[in-house]
């Protein structure tokens, strides 16, 4: 980021939290400000101004740094060490803002007072090198009644940054400059006099007109004057005939003399027109980088509302006075952010605003009407939409480089807003777009899973009743027994499916008491024994396990389904490994089956609903809502769910629940 | 006895399905056929030339379509269809691919049996189409085009008589809206319904009985029309 910027134009780069408040700001809590200089010491007073943020419950804390437009550009390493420290900051939490100003002492005061800071972290002045700024931490401690001023020693292994030239004041370059002038005349005096004791007849003019053009490159005009003046004497008086006399003989020599103020003078105002347009290139340079910098802060905004904040600080900051931006709700505008904060609007000024909006065209103070209002409202003109309306207090300076900067925050802040905006409907629609489909999922599920079962219980009882005589007793019982199982797997579908609208639909209240998670297994086994076929369970359980709170139906209801899902994709004859262990935090159930595992890219998402792997051996079909139901259980118990696969030889699913251990274990139990 | 069983060929991916219409099958006299995906039941079409074979829309390796397609290019017996309701537009589509009929799932086996029973005997009728179809007191003489009712010719236009033709060489079978409307009008009003609509409702009010309950051409809803004279 540049640094010379004029004073009415600041850009904070990251958002502190600010309190909401009346019209006057009313402090709630500490505010820190940082100032920083450009050099290495500025990172340390970051580094303070964190530290006293995290001592005071994380206050807000900025980080500013006044630059100078009289002065050159700093050099690259001192840029580079402002911007690092810039960076450091908004890392750390903090906003960042570079003021600028000539006046560092009133433009610090000034912002500090504005943005109502209580806590003012300065580096010590390190002697006459840095006039400015040993004068600032007594200007600060004499004029800051509201702040705490911190004098941070800075650290003294930092390199001083170099300096330039140039780095002076203007009334400071002024009689430096005059002095300067004299300096180079009598250097021009001395070797005029040298050459003038061994060369016949040389024309000294010469030589005093270098010094005066010298003068005029280097200090600028008044100093050449200086030069032209003091080169005219010296010339005649100790060099042109008759000597130490000012008497002129020839006329010519006026001529020489006037020649010398016209060098100065045309050679001065040169100088000062290649100053100028130094100046105005830094600035406009620096105008840039402030609109860069205001750029990316308000396209960093992922919401409408950081967007509006970030854009009524920078034009708080940008006009040096209030702002305020209104964004539409319904048929009315809401004040959706302000800098200082900001509650409600005068009737005249919501008036005002009001008609920016629905005209497209500045309103309210300094416009034609309403005459009443005291703010300035604009409306933010987006690429499709006009997105709000932006106040503007009327203390603005209307310089043409703020207006500038001031109508290009407008465009960025209402591009922000926009798509902010827009990126908030696409997130709507996705989720409705979400919804839908597992809507409709659900629904070919329901239709299909529903259906099947009923096709079977529906074709055997009829099979039964038509044909019921002439079938074998073994074809019959069998009949009866498909009837059975497809009525419970009709069941297990509709559970599964009221599970899961309890799960989504918030409803799910959990009944948590001391439970054995080994009793819990046990009877979850129990439920799913009769599906079992060939399959064996294999118990491992210690003696004793931790009691857990736990809702003992539903995480029976997790385990069936688990187990279920086990039986489903093991083959017959095949061992289903029930445990329950227990580390320092959690008591672990583990149901691990010797199926043909899981693919390690399906590993993470067999927990998503309607997530079904192909061939399941057979009737463990399941509406893939299972394990999803499982998850939910067990998450809305405390607890937590995984799977692991393949266990060995790249067979087998292993799925652990684990429920954490209360801290103080009831009397009872001990 | 064996050699005279109907054989029927069920193609279904449900396990659940073959465990009750196998012995219902068997029960009511016909020789069941087991095929569990669309490969097998094409192959067994093929191997053992079934009488009727029985197809489920949802089955895993192939999309119901297809696999009527592959079966109609060397299998001109009668197929029904076994559908969920949400795959109607399927259902339609396959009815017009050349299946013979559709049952809707869940089902009873007495339904299922009825449409296989109506089918086959299609078949056979085919062979040989009679040339007049009685209908209780209606006779309809597809040579002469002539409709009568106890002796008394039946005025229809040659629209309505056009219809009331297809849906009786149908015999049993649903003919499908797209088919009566390609046959009637043209296949450039393959999609006009509504002519359907009238002109049913004018043939049930000249030939049904009792044109509020109508017995001999029935509604499929969205599907087609049946004669069941």
């Amino acid at each position: 980021m540049n640094a010379d910027e004029p004073c009415e134009r600041d850009f904070p780069t990251a958002a502190p939290d600010r309190a909401a408040g009346a019209e006057t700001p009313i402090r709630v809590r500490e505010r820190i400000l940082v100032l920083v200089g450009a050099d290495r010491t500025a990172a340390t007073l970051v580094r303070v101004g964190q530290q006293l943020s995290a001592a005071m419950m994380n206050a807000p804390w900025t980080v500013a740094h006044v630059a100078r437009p009289d002065a050159n550009p700093v050099s690259a390493a001192a840029a580079q060490a402002l911007q690092d420290a810039f960076k450091l900051a908004e890392q750390l939490g903090g906003s960042t803002v570079t003021l600028a100003s000539d006046d560092l002492r009133a433009c610090a005061l000034d912002y500090a007072r504005r943005s109502d800071m209580t806590q003012i972290v300065v580096g010590r002045g390190r002697g006459p090198r840095f006039p400015y700024r040993h004068r600032l931490d007594r200007t600060l401690l004499d004029a800051s009644p509201a702040a705490t001023v911190h004098i941070v020693a800075g650290d003294p292994a930092a390199p001083r940054p170099a300096r330039g030239p140039s780095r002076r004041s203007p009334r400071g370059l002024s009689w430096r400059g005059h002095l300067g002038a004299l300096g180079v005349v009598g250097a021009a005096a001395g070797v005029a006099w040298i050459v003038d004791r061994y060369v016949e007849s040389a024309d000294l003019a010469m030589v005093f007109m270098l010094s005066v053009l010298v003068s005029g490159l280097a200090f600028g005009l008044w100093p050449a004057v200086t030069a032209a003046a003091a080169a005219a004497f010296i010339y005649n008086f100790f060099f042109l005939l008759p000597r130490l006399t000012i008497y002129i003989a020839h006329p010519a020599d006026v001529l020489t003399f006037a020649v010398f103020f016209a060098v100065a003078m045309t050679t001065g105002w040169l100088t000062g027109r290649v100053r100028d347009q130094a100046r105005i290139a830094a600035r406009s340079a620096s105008a840039i980088a402030a609109v860069l910098s205001a750029t990316r802060r308000l396209s960093a905004s992922a919401t409408a509302s950081e967007a509006a904040k970030a854009l009524a600080e920078q034009l708080a900051a940008a006009t040096n006075g209030r702002a305020v931006v209104l964004t539409p709700r319904g048929h009315d505008l809401e004040i959706s952010a302000a800098d200082p904060p900001l509650e409600v609007l005068a009737a005249d000024d919501m008036a005002a605003a009001l008609l920016a909006w629905d005209m497209g065209e500045p309103a309210g103070s300094g416009t034609d009407a309403p005459p009443a209002a005291r703010w300035t409202f604009r409306p933010l003109q987006g690429v499709k939409l006009r997105a709000g309306v932006v106040g503007v207090a009327p203390s603005a300076v209307a310089t043409e480089d703020g207006e500038r900067f001031v109508a290009a925050l407008l465009d960025q802040g209402a591009v922000a807003l926009e798509r902010a905006e827009l990126a908030a409907d696409a997130a709507d629609a996705e989720a409705l777009r979400r919804t839908d489909t597992l809507r409709s999922a659900l629904l070919n599920s329901v239709s299909h899973d529903l259906r099947t079962p009923l096709s079977t219980v529906l074709g055997s009882a009829t099979t039964l009743i038509d044909y019921g005589k002439s079938l074998s007793p073994k074809v019959r019982d069998d009949l009866l027994l498909s009837i059975r199982e497809e009525a419970e797997r009709l069941n297990r579908y509709v559970g599964d499916l009221l599970d899961m609208t309890r799960l989504e639909g918030g409803a799910l209240v959990t009944r948590r008491e001391w439970t054995d998670a080994r009793d819990v297994l046990r009877a979850a086994v129990a439920r799913v024994k009769r599906r079992l076929d060939g399959r064996r369970i294999k118990w491992d359980f210690p003696d004793q396990v931790t009691m857990v709170m736990a809702d003992a139906s539903l995480l029976e209801q997790a385990l069936v389904n688990i187990l279920e899902n086990a039986v489903a994709y093991s083959p017959d004859g095949t061992t289903i490994e029930v445990a329950a262990y227990e580390d320092r935090r959690n008591v672990v159930i583990s149901i691990e089956d010797q199926g043909r595992g899981i693919p390690t890219v399906e590993l993470e998402r067999v927990f998503e609903k309607f997530r079904r792997m192909d061939e399941a051996t057979d009737r463990g079909k399941g509406t893939g809502l299972g394990l999803a139901i499982s998850k939910g259980f067990v998450e809305a118990m405390g607890g937590r769910i995984a799977a692991a696969s393949p266990i060995d030889d790249g067979r087998g699913t292993r799925i652990l629940i684990s429920l954490p251990k209360e801290r103080a274990t009831p009397e009872g139990w001990l | 006895m064996s050699a005279h069983r109907p054989r029927i060929l069920v193609i279904d991916d449900e396990p659940q399905i073959h465990r009750f219409l196998g012995p219902a099958l068997d029960a009511a006299g016909y020789e069941p056929v087991r095929a569990d995906t669309a490969a097998e039941g094409l192959r067994e079409i093929a191997r053992k030339a079934p009488d009727a074979v029985v197809l489920d829309l949802g089955l895993p390796d192939l999309d119901g379509k297809q696999a009527l397609t592959k079966a109609r290019a060397f299998y001109d017996g009668p197929i029904v269809i076994l559908s969920a309701r949400d795959r109607e537009t399927e259902k339609i589509d396959a009815l017009d691919l050349g299946a013979d009929d559709y049952v809707e799932k869940p089902f009873g086996v007495g339904e299922l049996l009825a449409r296989l029973r109506v089918a086959l005997r299609h078949r056979i009728r085919d062979q040989g189409a009679p040339p007049v179809v009685v209908a209780g007191d209606l006779t309809i003489d597809l040579v002469k085009r002539l409709v009568t009712r106890a002796a008394d010719p039946i005025r229809l236009s040659p629209r309505e008589y056009d219809l009331l033709a297809q849906l009786v060489q149908g015999a049993g079978k649903v003919v499908t809206h797209k088919q009566l409307l390609t046959a009637v009008w043209g296949p450039a009003h393959e999609h006009d319904v509504q002519y359907l609509r009238v002109f049913v409702g004018q043939l049930r009010q000249k030939i049904e009985p009792d044109p509020s309950a109508p017995a001999l051409i029935l509604t499929e809803p969205s599907v087609g029309y049946r004669w069941m004279g």
